[in-house]
């Protein structure tokens, strides 16, 4: 029987794993707690970071560096690019303790947005010389 | 802001009240307790056997701690002197008040005092445009405390009041009914405590009052023993250098993402928070007297280094942001400033920093940590700043279009940028001031990348590209029947031909051909900028061209300590040590405090330096620029494992030492005597 498709969080923890280096969070250091609330039912994740190597397990031990909680919908679009994690930590949608930088550091990670048009203008079109 | 309005501060909590401790805020009035950008109390007003208390003085013991003298009565005639109180309080998670009544009388009295408080949790985005608010309001009275909420969804923030000694506690304040004998005092303290709440937050740790005095207290001494040392027969620039660095201390804070270091803060009351443009030239500006600051802000700035492109913020991959927001409006994306990047001169100073930094420490290990982040604000240069296409310039112009700032650059407000004929260009502007700071920084990033990331290759393409953006920089922007550099190009590529201190920024970052650099010095000493205290915004004359205009004729100091540095920097160290002298000596008028702009008038016409109506201060720039003055008229300059000193000074000052500079030569002395007549222009003019 085909494994069940895995909903987005777990699909989101799978890439990070899969991450392995990420030169952009080289700084980071430690392990971050996510627990992901849904309904009754909350799931937990670590994602230990080690000079840019990271690791996601199921089992954490002692107390990590940094701390999130959030609701599994308001934290599946900030997974997906959707919503901006700094915002929703200041509005309360996101409770984080800790070390922030481990945050920011992991929505580094996080998909971007749609790319912008890009703005060009007619008139100076070209370099001269 | 008015007189008589007292500021005290740590990070980015501070009170702004009256001379008597009160604070009666109205939604635009900027008055209260404030701690990450919202305001957690806009009424505490002190009042005995319901009378309302006059100052007789104010001590600021410390940038955190005030003292009120007070008597009973607010008018010029005491109805009750027999009776006095003093306020002393001092900011540290909220603040901590030690009120105390002291009886003169030799029968004791009885007296009601109370304390009215409020908070109308205002933003401070909402101070400044007058906005209402959205959420709802709460008042509770548990366990003595005197709790004041407001709630709007899971935004949750509350402020908590109590006192030491025990008090009626109901909901608009605290009341005490207390004897106090003859010739006795009495007194309690009063806490007030700022909380976030909801969303799962346990609430901030609240260190202990007295503790936190007791370490900002000693964080002090430490800071402004670890500086250089002033020794000048001019008093007032001793007192003008004390107060730079006191001021700095100040405005450093510690943002969530800085790991507990400190970087600066740009201004009180509006501007305590992380701006790039802000952080960057202030750490410039204290590089030879305090350069961990230059470290730091590297650091926190990198950290917040854009990586995808966003509209909304106006961010794309490699931006350095422009300005950081704790606020509802920010929370809920009502505003753009989580971080917002719409400035595009952060970015090429960020590497200018780096290098300059490296430049005065050795910290190569730094400028390696780094390295990905300088490359990726070089790469932004290149691949996301041109936006009118393929020009060869930085260009500006907001995606955001409801929210997002118009002018990208340092002169942001609305009518900076003007044709002599005082019409505006349309977007995308390429301000000249940019196309230095790109050419600088490709310079500088060569540099790195030759002698620390060992990429030949890359500095070889920085050198070339630097190579020609001077040659057509030159070539687009001379106005040449003006003889100076023109303040932009237009959409059309034209130029946006208005005369400004710009051309002074020019200068700093080497993209004046040499041939050229004449005329736009004479221009900056020349009548039409330089008012006798410094160089205006825009040159008198100009269409736009106002006095008191934000931009557009008012005298920056930051503007001018850079101004200077880039005259030093093309050998124009007379005329540089003129207009430090001019700041300087205008600093003396506001007790060494500079504020963020004073008025264009003429020197000799309104004799003292005109404060622009609502400027900041202190301002962390501003206060920044007598330490960059000192180091252009000392003509420090690092060389190698050297630190080059090279005195031109102006007459006034004397004899000046400034000892123990720190760098990578360990600390060295140095010392000059003061020779330049800088009257001589100014006599010459009248």
């Amino acid at each position: 029987m085909a494994k069940p498709t895995p909903d987005p969080t777990e699909r989101f923890f799978d890439a990070v794993a899969e991450f392995g280096y990420a030169p952009l969070l080289r700084k980071a250091e430690g392990t971050t707690r996510f627990e992901i609330v849904d309904g009754k039912r909350t799931s937990r994740w670590f994602v230990t970071a080690n000079k840019g190597h990271l690791s996601v397990s199921r089992r954490g031990a002692g107390d990590p560096e940094c701390a999130i909680r959030a609701d599994k919908a308001i934290f599946e679009k900030i997974a997906s690019g959707k919503l901006n994690a700094v915002a929703a930590v200041l509005r309360g949608d996101l409770a984080i303790e800790g070390d922030w930088r481990l945050l920011i550091w992991m929505q580094r990670l996080f998909p971007g947005q749609r790319p912008p048009r890009r703005t060009r203008t007619a008139g100076y079109a070209r370099r001269r010389g | 802001m008015s007189d008589g309005v007292v500021k005290i501060l740590d990070g980015n909590t501070f009170v702004v009240s009256d001379e008597a401790g009160d604070i009666e805020a109205s939604l635009t009035d900027p008055t209260g307790l404030f701690s990450f950008d919202t305001r957690f109390l806009s009424k505490w007003v002190l009042t005995i056997n319901g009378q309302r208390l006059g100052a007789l003085s104010v001590d600021d013991l410390q940038y955190f701690e005030t003292r009120f003298f007070l008597v009973p009565g607010t008018g010029t005639v005491y109805i009750d002197a027999k009776l006095s109180v003093i306020r002393q309080r001092s900011v540290a998670a909220g603040f901590h008040e030690d009120l105390t009544i002291l009886n003169h009388a030799d029968k004791s009295v009885t007296l009601d005092i109370r304390i009215e408080a409020a908070s109308d949790f205002a933003d401070l985005f909402e101070v400044k445009d007058a906005l209402k608010k959205k959420g709802t309001y709460s008042t509770s009275t548990r366990g003595g405390k005197l709790v004041l909420g407001y709630d709007r969804g899971p935004f949750s923030r509350a402020t908590e009041i109590s006192a030491t000694k025990p008090a009626r506690v109901d909901s608009e304040g605290l009341s005490f009914r207390v004897r106090v004998p003859a010739h006795g005092e009495w007194t309690t303290g009063l806490d007030v405590v700022t909380a976030r709440l909801g969303g799962g937050q346990a609430p901030v740790k609240v260190a202990d009052p007295a503790r936190a005095r007791a370490r900002m207290a000693r964080d002090l001494d430490r800071w402004i023993s670890a500086a250089p040392r002033i020794e000048c027969d001019w008093d007032a620039l001793k007192n003008t250098y004390r107060r730079s660095l006191v001021d700095l201390a100040a405005l450093r804070f510690s943002p969530p993402i800085a790991g507990g270091r400190s970087l600066p803060a740009a201004g009180l009351p509006w501007f305590m928070t992380m701006f790039g443009r802000d952080s960057i030239f202030t750490s410039l500006q204290a590089l030879p007297f305090t350069p961990e600051l230059a470290a730091t802000t590297l650091r926190a700035l990198g950290d917040w280094q854009g990586v995808r492109l966003d509209d909304f913020r106006d961010e794309d991959p490699g931006r350095i942001l422009h300005e950081m927001r704790y606020g509802e409006m920010t929370a809920f994306e009502e505003r753009p400033h989580s971080p917002y990047y719409g400035s595009v001169d952060a970015t090429p100073l960020y590497v200018i920093l780096l290098d300059e930094y490296e430049l005065w420490t050795g910290d190569r290990a730094i400028v390696r940590e780094l390295e990905i982040e300088a490359r990726a604000a070089l790469a932004w240069i290149d691949e996301y700043a041109d936006i009118a296409g393929d020009t060869g310039y930085i260009w500006y112009k907001r995606r955001n279009e409801k929210t997002g700032l118009e002018n990208q650059c340092w002169k942001d407000s609305w009518d900076s940028i003007s044709y002599r004929d005082g019409s505006l260009p349309g977007f995308p502007r390429a301000t000249c001031e940019l196309q230095g700071y790109a050419y600088d920084a490709k310079v500088r990033g060569a540099r790195l990348a030759r002698e620390i990331w060992k990429d030949a290759e890359l500095a070889a393409k920085l050198e070339a590209e630097a190579a020609d953006l001077k040659r057509r920089f030159n070539r687009d922007y001379w106005v040449a029947d003006g003889e100076y550099f023109a303040l932009a190009l237009d959409p059309d590529g034209r130029q946006v031909d208005a005369l400004g201190s710009n051309n002074g920024h020019l200068l700093w970052s080497g993209i004046v051909d040499k041939t050229k650099a004449k005329a736009v010095a004479r221009h900056l000493l020349g009548p039409r900028l330089f008012s006798g205290w410094g160089v205006r915004t825009l040159a008198e004359g100009e269409a736009r061209y106002n006095p008191i205009g934000y931009h557009v004729g008012t005298v920056w100091p930051f503007d001018n300590s850079f101004v200077a540095w880039g005259l030093r920097r093309y050998g124009f160290k007379d005329e540089a040590a003129e207009i430090a002298s001019g700041i300087l000596e205008a600093a003396e008028f506001f007790d060494g405090r500079l504020p963020e702009a004073f008025g264009g008038y003429e020197r000799s016409q309104t004799k003292y330096p005109v404060q622009y109506p609502t400027a900041c201060s202190p301002q962390a720039w501003s206060t920044g620029a007598p330490l960059l003055l000192l180091r252009t008229m000392l003509g420090l300059e690092p060389q190698g494992e050297h630190l080059v000193v090279d005195p031109v000074l102006p007459q006034e000052i004397g004899h000046l030492e400034l000892l123990d500079i720190p760098g990578r030569w360990g600390r060295i002395d140095a010392f000059g005597r003061g020779r330049v007549d800088v009257t001589k222009r100014l006599r010459s003019r009248r």
